[in-house]
């Protein structure tokens, strides 16, 4: 009867979603949770326990000390070595008891001692409490025992709790500044999970090692890992998201704009709404990345819902490169050079000078037909001992690069701009239609392949339909026998 | 002191005064035994056990390696800096907070992102570039670098050539002089495409030629394409190759019946 089940599941998680605190207790909810656990690990769905884990989400900003204690004393049989080391790290609190035998009653819920969800699910639950409250000693050596823990283990089901006790785990270094220290566990636990299969935990871990290199800088270990660590299809969206803004960022280090710039949008395209620090940091990095490649972001995504402040030093930069003047683009980086070192981006904005001169550089091209190359000089503002002969060069590769049509004429000293050919002769526009076909085509065909079906239910209504269908035939073949009576007689 | 450690400094020393007397031969012998003495402290990267005198192994290590580097540039071997430099960095990046910072640290980075400068590894060069702090962007080794990279980057070359009078560490004249060659092949490139033609005296000029000759011998060797005729640098030849106005067919059949098979999965 899984179907029946299914029901009951969802109904309460209902319940747990709309009734909040005064109708029931914490504690049931977590007890119930843990009957949701029970019930994953014994049917081996993995849904359900990821599903358990997105409830403990929402119960997080209610947890309190006597909870997670009568939550452990419940999930976790006394004598086992987990519960003596978990009970030790959660603080004890006076006049819990009262709370915890009124709600003890109305809880019909037991469960299955020793199960290995259930004692994991114990370890992360009391990480994310400890991390709440910012024990951060306590936690880390509540995540190290839990990945310990999790070595001996090889289970499926323990996959999607495992990979959150990693996530938790690395956060905690992070935030204690330790994360150097951990790399080669990641490293251990990453070629574990990949012997394990465990796709997720392989998923989430590259992105925590990734992570850490990023965090000191180490972008040439990170892309080296990258290329080397086993791809296949996500299973995780977030996992995916936080995956190509760290290759975006890479790649934007290595000088590969054009993929970096994909790979960027689309992290911040398929970010959820809610993740709006992460959704800032890739229209960040996508913005440089695409001044980079000489385009022009769009006013709207400054103008993107509460991103506009924080987008605000990028807006001007921005401003300062389509207008290609070096003097402004010199002061805007000054004035927010707190922000842009903040985010790390300095280096590449020293990059950016370039396109400044470029984007200069064309504009004078598209205005004039000819200029003495003083006056280019002047107008991009080269300050040097010799602007002439800057200006000179500059134009010259500028030529080269194909980024303005012209010819210099050195005798004379001036720049002549060629005319420019009309873009709908060339093979231009049927270029960039091209690509938006592809576009729209690709899209379609993602968001096929992203529909979900719940699974079995193919099967199930195969088998609906050959029942009708031997049910038909059982009839048939009764009329035919009646038939055959009546014709005896 | 510990014996091994002792010999190792001893040799050392013989080393710094076959440098001192120039006699490059003697150094190198010296170098790959003195390395594979190193390799036998337990101390030193990847292992870096504990032991009593590690401070003192990770510095003469690190010694040893910085001179090897400055040797491979005396040497004008790149293969080898680049190897010595990968033995080193491991001392400049992981030691932090055991020995202290060397004097020598920034001048050989900044050599080390010039070699990449001078080989086109761009994307390296940046890199390397991240892992340094921002202080360290201060420093004049440091600094040239990075305009020289600027410079080039915005093509203007003669702000390169320049640079060359200002080096910041005697070592650098060696990858200097490489860059120049490499200055000239780009100028020379952007030459081909800016300009109809030049005078010969620009030209030599413009490539930092100081005779006719040389300039004519450059252009037989590297750009024969290029016509003298009249006092003057002809490029016109190589811009003859004019846009061809041919329908791309066979490319534009295959996205229409790209187009086709996916219309057909959809409906």
């Amino acid at each position: 009867m899984p179907e029946d089940v299914e029901m009951n599941d969802s109904a309460a998680t209902a319940a747990a979603a709309d009734a909040p605190a005064p109708a029931q207790s914490t504690l049931h909810h977590l007890k119930e949770i843990a009957s949701v656990i029970e019930a994953g690990s014994l049917s081996k769905e993995v849904r359900r326990i990821s599903r358990a884990f997105r409830l403990t989400i929402a119960l997080r900003r209610r947890l309190a000390a006597r909870d997670v204690a009568a939550f452990l004393a419940f999930a976790l049989p006394p004598s086992s070595e987990a519960f003596a080391r978990l009970a030790a790290l959660v603080p004890k609190e006076d006049g819990s008891e009262m709370d915890v035998d009124a709600a003890a009653p109305t809880a019909q819920v037991s469960i299955k001692h020793g199960l290995p969800e259930i004692e994991i699910y114990c370890y992360l639950l009391v990480l994310i409490f400890l991390i709440d409250n910012k024990k951060y000693d306590e936690a880390k050596t509540c995540a190290s025992a839990s990945i310990a823990r999790l070595k001996s283990l090889n289970r499926r089901t323990v996959d999607v709790l495992a990979s959150r006790l990693y996530s938790y785990y690395s956060d905690v270094h992070e935030l204690t500044n330790t994360l150097a220290e951990i790399r080669g566990t990641l490293l251990a636990l990453h070629r574990m999970a990949t012997l394990h299969h465990d796709e997720l935990g392989q998923e989430t871990l590259l992105n925590l090692l990734l992570r850490n290199y990023l965090h000191y800088n180490l972008y040439d270990q990170a892309e080296k890992l990258r290329s080397k660590a086993p791809r296949f299809e996500a299973h995780s969206n977030q996992q995916f998201c936080r995956y190509l803004f760290y290759l975006g960022k890479i790649r934007t280090i290595q000088l590969e704009y054009t993929d970096a710039k994909e790979s960027l949008l689309q992290a911040a395209r398929k970010a959820p709404t809610t993740a709006q620090g992460f959704r800032i940091q890739c229209n960040k990095w996508a913005i440089i990345v695409r001044l980079l490649l000489g385009e022009i972001p769009e006013r709207t995504v400054f103008m993107q819902k509460g991103m506009k402040e924080a987008l605000t030093p990028y807006f001007e930069l921005t401003n300062a490169v389509r207008v290609g003047d070096l003097e402004l683009f010199r002061s805007v980086a000054d004035k927010f050079s707190s922000t842009f070192s903040a985010d790390r981006t300095c280096n590449l904005i020293v990059r950016l000078r370039h396109n400044v001169i470029r984007t200069g550089l064309r504009n004078i091209s598209i205005s004039y037909s000819r200029i003495s190359l003083a006056d280019i000089a002047k107008k991009l503002r080269l300050d040097s001992e010799n602007p002439v002969a800057d200006a000179e060069s500059i134009v010259a590769k500028a030529i080269r690069d194909g980024a303005i049509d012209a010819t210099i004429d050195h005798a004379n000293g001036w720049m002549v701009s060629k005319e420019t050919g009309d873009v709908y002769s060339t093979n231009e526009p049927q270029i960039a239609f091209n690509s938006r076909i592809a576009f729209c085509l690709n899209m379609h065909n993602e968001a096929v392949k992203a529909l979900r079906f719940p699974p079995n239910s193919h099967k199930e209504k195969e088998s609906a339909e050959k029942r009708r269908e031997r049910l038909q035939q059982e009839e048939e073949l009764a009329k035919h026998m009646a038939e055959e009576d009546d014709d005896d007689f | 002191m510990d014996p091994k450690l002792t010999e190792v400094a001893q040799m050392f020393a013989r080393f710094k005064a076959a440098y001192a007397r120039n006699d490059l031969d003697a150094c190198v012998t010296l170098l790959s035994q003195l390395k594979v003495q190193l390799t036998k402290f337990p101390s030193l990267p990847p292992l870096f056990q504990q032991a009593p005198n590690s401070v003192e192994e990770l510095k003469l290590a690190r010694d040893i390696y910085e001179h090897a580097v400055v040797l491979s540039v005396k040497l004008e071997d790149q293969d080898a800096f680049e190897r010595d430099f990968c033995q080193l960095k491991p001392y400049y990046m992981d030691t932090c907070g055991i020995i202290p910072p060397s004097p020598e640290e920034y001048p050989i980075l900044g050599l080390n992102l010039l070699r990449l400068l001078v080989q086109n590894r761009i994307a390296e060069f940046h890199t390397e570039l991240e892992l340094l702090p921002v202080k360290a962007l201060e420093h004049p080794c440091i600094k040239h670098a990075v305009e020289l990279e600027q410079s080039f980057m915005e093509g203007a070359y003669n702000r390169v050539l320049s640079a060359r009078q200002a080096v910041p560490h005697e070592t650098y004249v060696y990858f200097m002089d490489l860059l120049a060659k490499t200055v000239r092949d780009e100028i020379a490139g952007c030459s081909e495409k800016g300009y109809d033609s030049l005078s010969i005296s620009d030209a030599k000029q413009m490539l930092m030629f100081s005779s006719d000759q040389e300039l004519n011998q450059y252009i037989t060797e590297e750009h024969p394409e290029w016509e003298i005729k009249n006092g003057s640098v002809f490029f016109q030849k190589a811009k003859e190759s004019q846009p061809c106005k041919e329908i791309p067919s066979l490319q534009l059949i295959n996205q229409t019946l790209s187009y086709a098979r996916e219309l057909e999965r959809i409906v």
